[in-house]
Protein backbone atom coordinates (compact mmCIF):
# COMPACT_ATOMS: atom_id res chain seq x y z
CA UNK A 1 0.00 0.00 0.00
CA UNK A 2 2.93 2.29 0.73
CA UNK A 3 4.11 1.96 -2.85
CA UNK A 4 0.61 2.71 -4.12
CA UNK A 5 0.36 5.74 -1.85
CA UNK A 6 3.66 7.00 -3.20
CA UNK A 7 2.51 6.50 -6.76
CA UNK A 8 -0.75 8.33 -6.04
CA UNK A 9 1.09 11.25 -4.50
CA UNK A 10 3.48 11.37 -7.44
CA UNK A 11 0.61 11.29 -9.94
CA UNK A 12 -1.14 14.11 -8.06
CA UNK A 13 2.08 16.06 -8.00
CA UNK A 14 2.53 15.58 -11.74
CA UNK A 15 -1.14 16.25 -12.53
CA UNK A 16 -1.16 12.89 -14.29
CA UNK A 17 -4.90 12.28 -14.30
CA UNK A 18 -4.90 9.21 -16.56
CA UNK A 19 -2.62 7.58 -14.02
CA UNK A 20 -4.85 8.69 -11.16
CA UNK A 21 -7.80 6.86 -12.68
CA UNK A 22 -5.90 3.59 -12.68
CA UNK A 23 -4.21 4.08 -9.32
CA UNK A 24 -7.42 4.95 -7.48
CA UNK A 25 -9.19 2.00 -9.07
CA UNK A 26 -6.27 -0.14 -7.93
CA UNK A 27 -6.51 1.31 -4.42
CA UNK A 28 -10.17 0.26 -4.28
CA UNK A 29 -9.03 -3.35 -4.68
CA UNK A 30 -6.72 -3.16 -1.66
CA UNK A 31 -9.41 -2.51 0.96
CA UNK A 32 -12.12 -4.76 2.36
CA UNK A 33 -14.47 -2.03 3.55
CA UNK A 34 -17.13 -1.06 0.97
CA UNK A 35 -17.17 2.62 1.98
CA UNK A 36 -13.42 2.81 1.61
CA UNK A 37 -13.54 0.99 -1.72
CA UNK A 38 -16.23 3.31 -3.03
CA UNK A 39 -14.24 6.29 -1.80
CA UNK A 40 -11.37 5.27 -4.05
CA UNK A 41 -13.66 4.27 -6.91
CA UNK A 42 -15.28 7.69 -6.71
CA UNK A 43 -11.93 9.37 -7.18
CA UNK A 44 -11.12 7.13 -10.10
CA UNK A 45 -14.53 7.86 -11.61
CA UNK A 46 -14.28 11.64 -11.18
CA UNK A 47 -10.88 11.86 -12.84
CA UNK A 48 -12.08 9.60 -15.64
CA UNK A 49 -15.16 11.76 -16.05
CA UNK A 50 -13.03 14.89 -16.24
CA UNK A 51 -10.80 13.35 -18.86
CA UNK A 52 -13.59 11.90 -20.95
CA UNK A 53 -11.80 8.59 -20.33
CA UNK A 54 -13.81 5.55 -21.40
CA UNK A 55 -13.04 3.86 -18.05
CA UNK A 56 -15.65 6.23 -16.56
CA UNK A 57 -18.48 4.02 -17.85
CA UNK A 58 -17.38 0.92 -15.96
CA UNK A 59 -16.50 2.87 -12.83
CA UNK A 60 -19.91 4.52 -12.86
CA UNK A 61 -21.57 1.13 -13.25
CA UNK A 62 -19.70 -0.26 -10.23
CA UNK A 63 -20.62 2.71 -8.07
CA UNK A 64 -24.22 2.62 -9.20
CA UNK A 65 -24.43 -1.09 -8.47
CA UNK A 66 -23.41 -0.32 -4.91
CA UNK A 67 -26.02 2.45 -4.67
CA UNK A 68 -23.33 5.11 -4.55
CA UNK A 69 -24.00 6.96 -7.79
CA UNK A 70 -27.07 8.07 -9.69
CA UNK B 1 -26.03 53.03 -1.78
CA UNK B 2 -27.93 56.18 -2.69
CA UNK B 3 -26.67 58.32 -5.55
CA UNK B 4 -27.90 61.66 -6.74
CA UNK B 5 -29.22 60.92 -10.22
CA UNK B 6 -27.61 62.82 -13.06
CA UNK B 7 -29.77 65.26 -15.02
CA UNK B 8 -30.49 63.75 -18.43
CA UNK B 9 -33.16 66.13 -19.65
CA UNK B 10 -30.74 68.20 -21.72
CA UNK B 11 -29.38 65.04 -23.32
CA UNK B 12 -32.83 64.17 -24.63
CA UNK B 13 -33.43 67.44 -26.46
CA UNK B 14 -33.18 67.51 -30.27
CA UNK B 15 -29.57 67.39 -31.44
CA UNK B 16 -29.36 71.13 -32.14
CA UNK B 17 -30.25 71.95 -28.55
CA UNK B 18 -28.91 68.92 -26.71
CA UNK B 19 -25.91 68.50 -24.50
CA UNK B 20 -23.92 65.31 -24.36
CA UNK B 21 -23.99 63.02 -21.36
CA UNK B 22 -22.72 64.58 -18.12
CA UNK B 23 -19.16 63.87 -16.96
CA UNK B 24 -20.36 61.48 -14.25
CA UNK B 25 -21.39 58.99 -16.95
CA UNK B 26 -17.73 58.55 -17.80
CA UNK B 27 -15.89 58.81 -14.51
CA UNK B 28 -18.21 58.10 -11.57
CA UNK B 29 -18.14 54.49 -10.28
CA UNK B 30 -21.71 54.83 -8.97
CA UNK B 31 -23.01 55.85 -12.39
CA UNK B 32 -20.92 53.09 -13.97
CA UNK B 33 -22.72 50.61 -11.70
CA UNK B 34 -26.08 52.12 -12.65
CA UNK B 35 -25.23 51.84 -16.35
CA UNK B 36 -24.10 48.25 -15.88
CA UNK B 37 -27.66 47.38 -14.95
CA UNK B 38 -29.52 49.78 -17.24
CA UNK B 39 -27.41 49.56 -20.40
CA UNK B 40 -25.58 46.25 -20.33
CA UNK B 41 -27.11 43.58 -18.08
CA UNK B 42 -30.70 44.37 -19.07
CA UNK B 43 -30.02 44.61 -22.83
CA UNK B 44 -28.45 42.28 -25.39
CA UNK B 45 -24.77 43.07 -24.91
CA UNK B 46 -21.81 41.65 -26.77
CA UNK B 47 -19.60 39.29 -24.77
CA UNK B 48 -17.32 37.57 -27.26
CA UNK B 49 -17.39 35.88 -30.65
CA UNK B 50 -18.18 32.25 -31.31
CA UNK B 51 -14.79 31.97 -33.01
CA UNK B 52 -13.24 32.38 -29.55
CA UNK B 53 -14.27 28.76 -28.92
CA UNK B 54 -13.81 27.22 -32.38
CA UNK B 55 -13.81 23.52 -31.41
CA UNK B 56 -16.21 21.38 -29.42
CA UNK B 57 -15.17 21.39 -25.78
CA UNK B 58 -13.39 24.75 -25.97
CA UNK B 59 -14.00 26.86 -22.87
CA UNK B 60 -13.05 30.46 -22.27
CA UNK B 61 -13.61 32.28 -18.99
CA UNK B 62 -14.57 35.93 -19.44
CA UNK B 63 -15.19 38.49 -16.72
CA UNK B 64 -18.05 40.70 -17.85
CA UNK B 65 -18.47 43.81 -15.70
CA UNK B 66 -17.14 41.90 -12.72
CA UNK B 67 -19.30 38.83 -13.33
CA UNK B 68 -17.36 35.60 -13.97
CA UNK B 69 -18.77 33.93 -17.08
CA UNK B 70 -17.76 30.89 -19.09
CA UNK B 71 -18.08 30.73 -22.87
CA UNK B 72 -18.32 27.08 -23.78
CA UNK B 73 -18.81 25.13 -26.99
CA UNK B 74 -20.39 21.85 -25.98
CA UNK B 75 -19.82 18.46 -27.50
CA UNK B 76 -23.02 19.09 -29.45
CA UNK B 77 -21.35 22.10 -31.08
CA UNK B 78 -23.68 24.61 -29.41
CA UNK B 79 -22.10 27.72 -27.92
CA UNK B 80 -23.49 28.56 -24.49
CA UNK B 81 -22.66 31.03 -21.75
CA UNK B 82 -22.71 30.03 -18.09
CA UNK B 83 -21.86 31.70 -14.84
CA UNK B 84 -18.37 30.35 -14.17
CA UNK B 85 -19.13 29.05 -10.69
CA UNK B 86 -19.82 25.75 -8.98
CA UNK B 87 -23.33 25.41 -7.58
CA UNK B 88 -21.84 24.03 -4.38
CA UNK B 89 -19.63 26.74 -2.90
CA UNK B 90 -19.48 29.30 -5.66
CA UNK B 91 -15.91 28.42 -6.57
CA UNK B 92 -14.58 29.59 -9.93
CA UNK B 93 -14.61 26.55 -12.20
CA UNK B 94 -12.37 27.43 -15.14
CA UNK B 95 -9.44 29.80 -14.60
CA UNK B 96 -8.05 29.99 -18.13
CA UNK B 97 -9.09 29.13 -21.68
CA UNK B 98 -8.74 25.40 -22.28
CA UNK B 99 -10.28 22.33 -23.81
CA UNK B 100 -12.82 20.44 -21.71
CA UNK B 101 -12.04 16.81 -22.56
CA UNK B 102 -14.83 15.24 -20.55
CA UNK B 103 -16.43 17.09 -17.67
CA UNK B 104 -15.74 20.37 -15.91
CA UNK B 105 -14.48 19.39 -12.47
CA UNK B 106 -14.64 21.97 -9.73
CA UNK B 107 -11.15 22.21 -8.26
CA UNK B 108 -12.57 22.52 -4.73
CA UNK B 109 -14.75 19.44 -3.98
CA UNK B 110 -14.81 17.99 -7.51
CA UNK B 111 -18.45 18.41 -8.38
CA UNK B 112 -18.53 17.74 -12.13
CA UNK B 113 -20.53 19.34 -14.93
CA UNK B 114 -21.08 18.27 -18.51
CA UNK B 115 -20.21 20.61 -21.37
CA UNK B 116 -23.94 21.30 -21.63
CA UNK B 117 -23.99 22.50 -18.02
CA UNK B 118 -25.62 19.45 -16.40
CA UNK B 119 -24.40 18.50 -12.93
CA UNK B 120 -23.16 14.96 -13.48
CA UNK B 121 -21.30 14.02 -10.33
CA UNK B 122 -21.29 15.06 -6.68
CA UNK B 123 -18.54 13.02 -5.06
CA UNK B 124 -18.96 12.15 -1.38
CA UNK B 125 -21.99 14.43 -1.11
CA UNK B 126 -23.73 11.81 1.03
CA UNK B 127 -20.56 10.99 2.99
CA UNK B 128 -17.33 9.23 1.98
CA UNK B 129 -17.99 6.99 -0.99
CA UNK B 130 -21.66 8.01 -1.18
CA UNK B 131 -22.12 10.27 -4.17
CA UNK B 132 -25.81 11.05 -3.91
CA UNK B 133 -28.01 12.55 -1.25
CA UNK B 134 -31.75 13.01 -1.29
CA UNK B 135 -31.36 16.72 -0.60
CA UNK B 136 -29.17 17.25 -3.64
CA UNK B 137 -31.26 17.14 -6.80
CA UNK B 138 -28.69 17.27 -9.58
CA UNK B 139 -31.33 18.16 -12.16
CA UNK B 140 -31.84 21.53 -10.45
CA UNK B 141 -28.17 22.27 -9.85
CA UNK B 142 -26.67 22.56 -13.31
CA UNK B 143 -24.51 25.50 -14.25
CA UNK B 144 -26.45 28.76 -14.31
CA UNK B 145 -26.91 29.55 -17.97
CA UNK B 146 -26.93 33.14 -19.20
CA UNK B 147 -29.38 33.86 -21.99
CA UNK B 148 -27.39 34.15 -25.19
CA UNK B 149 -27.77 34.49 -28.93
CA UNK B 150 -25.29 34.42 -31.80
CA UNK B 151 -25.60 36.87 -34.66
CA UNK B 152 -22.81 37.82 -37.02
CA UNK B 153 -20.69 35.44 -34.93
CA UNK B 154 -21.02 37.78 -31.93
CA UNK B 155 -22.16 36.10 -28.73
CA UNK B 156 -24.76 38.46 -27.30
CA UNK B 157 -25.97 37.98 -23.76
CA UNK B 158 -28.89 39.25 -21.74
CA UNK B 159 -27.81 38.84 -18.13
CA UNK B 160 -31.10 39.98 -16.61
CA UNK B 161 -32.95 37.42 -18.73
CA UNK B 162 -35.93 39.67 -19.39
CA UNK B 163 -35.04 41.56 -22.56
CA UNK B 164 -37.26 41.01 -25.61
CA UNK B 165 -36.26 38.13 -27.90
CA UNK B 166 -33.00 38.93 -29.69
CA UNK B 167 -34.61 39.02 -33.13
CA UNK B 168 -37.14 41.55 -31.86
CA UNK B 169 -34.63 43.68 -30.00
CA UNK B 170 -32.26 43.78 -33.00
CA UNK B 171 -34.84 43.62 -35.78
CA UNK B 172 -34.00 47.06 -37.21
CA UNK B 173 -30.34 46.42 -37.79
CA UNK B 174 -30.97 42.82 -38.87
CA UNK B 175 -33.40 44.09 -41.48
CA UNK B 176 -31.03 46.79 -42.66
CA UNK B 177 -28.29 44.25 -43.26
CA UNK B 178 -30.45 41.34 -44.34
CA UNK B 179 -28.37 41.08 -47.52
CA UNK B 180 -25.37 40.15 -45.41
CA UNK B 181 -26.99 37.15 -43.72
CA UNK B 182 -24.28 34.91 -45.17
CA UNK B 183 -21.81 32.54 -43.57
CA UNK B 184 -18.98 34.51 -41.97
CA UNK B 185 -15.51 33.01 -41.66
CA UNK B 186 -13.18 34.40 -39.03
CA UNK B 187 -9.74 35.05 -40.47
CA UNK B 188 -8.10 33.29 -37.52
CA UNK B 189 -5.28 34.36 -35.24
CA UNK B 190 -3.96 36.92 -37.72
CA UNK B 191 -7.39 38.56 -37.92
CA UNK B 192 -7.85 39.38 -34.25
CA UNK B 193 -6.77 42.64 -32.66
CA UNK B 194 -7.06 43.36 -28.95
CA UNK B 195 -6.59 46.88 -27.65
CA UNK B 196 -6.73 48.03 -24.05
CA UNK B 197 -7.72 51.68 -23.93
CA UNK B 198 -7.96 54.05 -20.99
CA UNK B 199 -11.44 55.27 -21.77
CA UNK B 200 -15.07 54.73 -20.95
CA UNK B 201 -16.66 52.22 -23.33
CA UNK B 202 -19.25 54.76 -24.50
CA UNK B 203 -16.57 57.05 -25.91
CA UNK B 204 -15.43 54.20 -28.14
CA UNK B 205 -19.02 53.84 -29.36
CA UNK B 206 -19.37 57.56 -29.92
CA UNK B 207 -16.14 57.88 -31.87
CA UNK B 208 -17.10 54.91 -34.04
CA UNK B 209 -20.53 56.33 -34.82
CA UNK B 210 -19.50 59.50 -36.59
CA UNK B 211 -17.52 60.38 -39.69
CA UNK B 212 -16.88 63.98 -38.60
CA UNK B 213 -13.43 63.13 -37.25
CA UNK B 214 -12.21 61.09 -40.19
CA UNK B 215 -10.30 63.76 -42.14
CA UNK B 216 -8.57 64.98 -38.98
CA UNK B 217 -7.78 61.76 -37.20
CA UNK B 218 -7.43 59.45 -40.20
CA UNK B 219 -5.79 61.68 -42.83
CA UNK B 220 -4.75 58.60 -44.77
CA UNK B 221 -8.38 58.06 -45.71
CA UNK B 222 -8.64 61.50 -47.33
CA UNK B 223 -7.10 60.38 -50.60
CA UNK B 224 -10.08 58.23 -51.46
CA UNK B 225 -12.67 58.59 -48.73
CA UNK B 226 -13.54 62.22 -48.20
CA UNK B 227 -15.98 63.51 -45.65
CA UNK B 228 -18.61 64.23 -48.27
CA UNK B 229 -18.53 60.59 -49.34
CA UNK B 230 -19.99 59.57 -45.97
CA UNK B 231 -23.51 59.59 -44.63
CA UNK B 232 -25.06 59.33 -41.19
CA UNK B 233 -27.00 56.25 -40.11
CA UNK B 234 -29.55 56.62 -37.35
CA UNK B 235 -32.27 54.40 -36.01
CA UNK B 236 -33.40 56.01 -32.75
CA UNK B 237 -33.60 53.52 -29.93
CA UNK B 238 -31.63 50.88 -31.79
CA UNK B 239 -28.39 51.81 -33.54
CA UNK B 240 -26.42 54.51 -35.28
CA UNK B 241 -23.33 54.82 -37.36
CA UNK B 242 -22.00 55.96 -40.67
CA UNK B 243 -21.68 54.77 -44.22
CA UNK B 244 -19.27 55.42 -47.04
CA UNK B 245 -19.94 55.54 -50.76
CA UNK B 246 -16.36 54.99 -51.84
CA UNK B 247 -15.19 51.76 -50.24
CA UNK B 248 -12.08 50.54 -51.98
CA UNK B 249 -11.05 46.91 -51.71
CA UNK B 250 -7.64 45.96 -50.39
CA UNK B 251 -5.65 43.80 -52.82
CA UNK B 252 -2.60 41.57 -52.78
CA UNK B 253 0.58 42.01 -54.85
CA UNK B 254 -1.24 40.64 -57.90
CA UNK B 255 -4.10 43.07 -57.53
CA UNK B 256 -6.51 40.41 -56.32
CA UNK B 257 -9.02 41.35 -53.63
CA UNK B 258 -10.80 39.07 -51.16
CA UNK B 259 -13.76 37.21 -52.70
CA UNK B 260 -17.11 38.96 -52.38
CA UNK B 261 -20.06 37.80 -50.31
CA UNK B 262 -22.32 36.20 -52.86
CA UNK B 263 -25.64 37.64 -53.88
CA UNK B 264 -25.38 41.13 -52.42
CA UNK B 265 -26.71 44.03 -54.47
CA UNK B 266 -24.72 46.44 -56.65
CA UNK B 267 -25.07 49.13 -54.02
CA UNK B 268 -22.27 47.44 -52.12
CA UNK B 269 -19.81 47.63 -55.01
CA UNK B 270 -18.52 50.84 -53.48
CA UNK B 271 -20.55 51.21 -50.27
CA UNK B 272 -19.72 50.07 -46.77
CA UNK B 273 -21.45 50.66 -43.46
CA UNK B 274 -20.34 50.88 -39.85
CA UNK B 275 -22.94 50.54 -37.16
CA UNK B 276 -22.87 50.62 -33.37
CA UNK B 277 -25.43 48.04 -32.29
CA UNK B 278 -26.26 49.37 -28.84
CA UNK B 279 -24.91 48.96 -26.30
CA UNK B 280 -21.38 47.72 -26.96
CA UNK B 281 -20.91 46.06 -30.33
CA UNK B 282 -19.44 47.84 -33.34
CA UNK B 283 -20.02 46.20 -36.69
CA UNK B 284 -18.79 46.83 -40.21
CA UNK B 285 -19.87 45.34 -43.53
CA UNK B 286 -18.21 45.51 -46.93
CA UNK B 287 -18.62 43.55 -50.15
CA UNK B 288 -15.69 41.29 -49.28
CA UNK B 289 -15.12 41.51 -45.53
CA UNK B 290 -16.79 42.32 -42.25
CA UNK B 291 -15.72 43.05 -38.72
CA UNK B 292 -17.10 42.91 -35.24
CA UNK B 293 -15.73 44.83 -32.28
CA UNK B 294 -16.86 43.81 -28.82
CA UNK B 295 -16.20 46.46 -26.18
CA UNK B 296 -15.69 44.98 -22.75
CA UNK B 297 -15.84 47.67 -20.06
CA UNK B 298 -13.42 47.05 -17.20
CA UNK B 299 -14.23 50.17 -15.22
CA UNK B 300 -15.38 53.74 -15.79
CA UNK B 301 -12.10 54.61 -17.49
CA UNK B 302 -10.90 51.34 -18.97
CA UNK B 303 -12.15 49.31 -21.93
CA UNK B 304 -10.78 46.34 -23.83
CA UNK B 305 -11.65 46.31 -27.52
CA UNK B 306 -11.80 42.86 -29.11
CA UNK B 307 -11.66 43.28 -32.88
CA UNK B 308 -12.39 40.37 -35.23
CA UNK B 309 -12.14 40.35 -39.03
CA UNK B 310 -14.30 38.05 -41.17
CA UNK B 311 -14.36 36.95 -44.78
CA UNK B 312 -16.79 35.30 -47.18
CA UNK B 313 -14.83 32.06 -47.50
CA UNK B 314 -13.00 29.85 -45.03
CA UNK B 315 -9.69 29.95 -46.89
CA UNK B 316 -8.28 33.29 -47.96
CA UNK B 317 -4.87 34.64 -48.95
CA UNK B 318 -2.96 34.83 -45.65
CA UNK B 319 -0.67 37.62 -46.86
CA UNK B 320 -3.67 39.68 -47.89
CA UNK B 321 -5.35 38.94 -44.58
CA UNK B 322 -2.33 40.13 -42.65
CA UNK B 323 -2.14 43.26 -44.76
CA UNK B 324 -5.81 43.95 -44.15
CA UNK B 325 -5.41 43.40 -40.41
CA UNK B 326 -2.54 45.89 -40.36
CA UNK B 327 -4.60 48.47 -42.26
CA UNK B 328 -7.45 48.22 -39.76
CA UNK B 329 -5.05 48.18 -36.82
CA UNK B 330 -3.56 51.44 -38.02
CA UNK B 331 -7.01 53.05 -38.29
CA UNK B 332 -8.15 51.81 -34.89
CA UNK B 333 -4.90 52.85 -33.21
CA UNK B 334 -5.29 56.33 -34.66
CA UNK B 335 -8.49 56.61 -32.62
CA UNK B 336 -6.89 55.80 -29.27
CA UNK B 337 -5.64 59.29 -28.48
CA UNK B 338 -9.07 60.82 -29.03
CA UNK B 339 -11.03 58.36 -26.91
CA UNK B 340 -8.41 58.59 -24.17
CA UNK B 341 -8.23 62.39 -24.51
CA UNK B 342 -12.00 62.74 -24.23
CA UNK B 343 -11.91 60.51 -21.14
CA UNK B 344 -9.36 62.75 -19.43
CA UNK B 345 -11.46 65.73 -20.51
CA UNK B 346 -14.39 64.39 -18.46
CA UNK B 347 -12.54 65.41 -15.30
CA UNK B 348 -12.95 69.10 -16.25
CA UNK B 349 -15.79 70.18 -13.98
CA UNK B 350 -16.86 72.92 -16.38
CA UNK B 351 -17.62 70.52 -19.19
CA UNK B 352 -21.38 70.37 -19.66
CA UNK B 353 -21.47 67.31 -21.93
CA UNK B 354 -20.66 69.46 -24.93
CA UNK B 355 -22.69 70.68 -27.87
CA UNK B 356 -23.16 68.75 -31.07
CA UNK B 357 -22.86 69.64 -34.72
CA UNK B 358 -26.46 69.13 -35.83
CA UNK B 359 -25.19 68.12 -39.27
CA UNK B 360 -22.37 65.79 -38.29
CA UNK B 361 -22.96 64.52 -34.75
CA UNK B 362 -26.47 63.17 -34.89
CA UNK B 363 -25.33 59.49 -34.75
CA UNK B 364 -23.58 60.31 -31.45
CA UNK B 365 -26.63 62.14 -30.17
CA UNK B 366 -28.77 59.17 -31.20
CA UNK B 367 -26.61 56.98 -28.95
CA UNK B 368 -26.75 59.47 -26.06
CA UNK B 369 -30.51 59.66 -26.37
CA UNK B 370 -30.70 55.85 -26.18
CA UNK B 371 -28.42 55.82 -23.12
CA UNK B 372 -30.49 58.50 -21.40
CA UNK B 373 -33.79 56.80 -22.21
CA UNK B 374 -32.62 53.43 -20.85
CA UNK B 375 -31.28 55.01 -17.68
CA UNK B 376 -34.49 56.96 -17.16
CA UNK B 377 -36.49 53.76 -17.60
CA UNK B 378 -34.21 51.96 -15.16
CA UNK B 379 -34.59 54.74 -12.60
CA UNK B 380 -38.36 54.78 -12.90
CA UNK B 381 -38.49 51.00 -12.41
CA UNK B 382 -36.18 51.30 -9.41
CA UNK B 383 -38.35 54.06 -7.93
CA UNK B 384 -41.49 52.00 -8.46
CA UNK B 385 -39.90 49.04 -6.67
CA UNK B 386 -39.09 51.11 -3.57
Amino acid sequence: MKALDDMLLAAHEAGDRPALVGLYAQAAETVNDMDAACFYLTHAYVFALELGDRRATALHARLKAEGREA
Amino acid sequence: MTIAPTDLDSVRRPVAQANGLPNAHYIDPAVFAEEREALLFSQWAGLAVAADVPENGDAKPITFLGMPLLLLRGRDGAVRVFQNICRHRGMILVEEARKIEGAIRCPYHSWCYGSDGRLVSTPHVGGPGHNTHEAIDRSTLGLIEVRSHIWRDVVWINVSGDAPEFEDAMSDVMTRWAEFEKPLYHGGADSTITMEVQTNWKLAVENFCESYHLPWVHPGLNSYSRLEDHYNIEEPGAYSGQGTLVYRQVTNENGDPFPDFEGISDKWDTAAEYIAAYPNVLLGVHRDQAFAIVLLPEGPGKTVEHIHLYYSQPKTDSGLRQRNTQLWKTVFEEDIFVVEGMQRGRYASGFDGGRFSPAMDSPTHCFHDWVASKIQTHRSLSDAAE
